[in-house]
């Protein structure tokens, strides 16, 4: 099982963090082109999945999954979106509880908590990094 | 960490936010910072030594400050004092909480000063309430660690 790699984004849509860990194919675009793509493909799968659910969804869209990869979506009450891509072998919920536990004990504390921080730009601090970087390597499911 | 120290940090964030956001007047603004502490640590101390007896000596009263007062001001206490003996004090503190949240290293270490400023009049505060009149200040070399000096004035 592996991590690839996880993007985070204000609720604007602006790319606060991104880190990759198992990546081994990149794209040609810049990481700010990449970003922007991938928000606004998250964006038409969140209101895509809830116009065509045959019910009322709980929880929308949350993940989906090709032949190589899953990518998973976590989004808070504040509208930051967590993206963590992984290989199939991985479910979501397993991904659910450590996108919370990075958004709670990383995001909250080094982000919103760290005072040279303005919340909506993105994130340069070293401490973030290694904190986040600890969080991912240490969970069941990085090789 | 207890949630209901979260607005403190948060508030001191904002306070130190404030005060700088005048950039070209930034030792006016770690002075009124300093002020604010002062008048704190003045207040502070009042409530918190209602069940200490008299400190029989500076030493006695240096090792409160480091336990009871850290401890009910930080949540945690001093991890290293020391002196020469002869008024200057070295209180050591390995995981600063106005800056642990910053960095571990020397990233952003010019912005430390800020950050610092009022927890010196905080103990200035405190120590003159307590009949010390004393010069405190910080050294960071690497974040979140702090040495704080205490210089006792002798009249």
């Amino acid at each position: 099982m592996t991590i690839y790699n996880l993007y985070i984004f204000h609720e604007n849509g602006t790319l606060l963090y991104y880190q990759e860990w198992h990546r081994r194919k990149h794209t040609e675009m810049s990481r700010e082109e990449e970003g922007k793509l991938l928000y606004g493909m998250i964006f038409s799968m969140k209101s895509f999945v809830n116009k065509l659910s045959p019910s009322d969804l709980k929880d929308g869209f949350q993940s989906f999954k090709t032949s190589k990869y899953r990518l998973n979506f976590y989004e808070t009450a504040s509208s930051v979106k967590f993206i963590l891509n992984t290989d199939t072998s991985v479910t979501y919920s397993l991904v659910k509880d450590l996108l919370k536990a990075v958004y709670a004990q990383v995001f909250v504390e080094y982000a919103v908590k760290n005072p040279l921080y303005k919340p909506g730009d993105p994130i340069l601090s070293l401490l973030f990094k290694n904190k986040c970087d600890h969080f991912i390597k240490a969970s069941s499911f990085y090789k | 960490m207890d949630s209901e120290e979260v607005p403190l940090d948060l508030l001191h964030i904002e306070l130190v936010a404030h005060f700088v956001s005048q950039k070209d007047k930034i030792d006016e603004a770690l002075s009124t910072l300093e002020a604010i502490g002062f008048n704190t640590g003045y207040r502070l101390i009042e409530r918190l030594t209602r069940d200490s007896l008299k400190f029989k000596d500076e030493l006695d009263l240096m090792k409160f400050i480091c336990k009871d007062f850290w401890v009910s001001v930080f949540r945690k206490q001093i991890d290293n004092l020391r002196t020469n003996h002869q008024g200057v004090y070295v209180l050591q503190d390995n995981t600063f909480k106005f800056l642990n949240k910053i960095s571990d290293g020397k990233q952003y270490l010019e912005f430390a000063p800020r950050y610092m400023a009022f927890t010196c009049g905080l103990l200035r505060g405190t120590l003159a309430n307590l009949g010390i009149v004393s010069v405190v200040t910080a050294d960071v070399t690497s974040m979140p660690s702090v040495k704080f000096q205490v210089k006792v004035q002798r009249v």
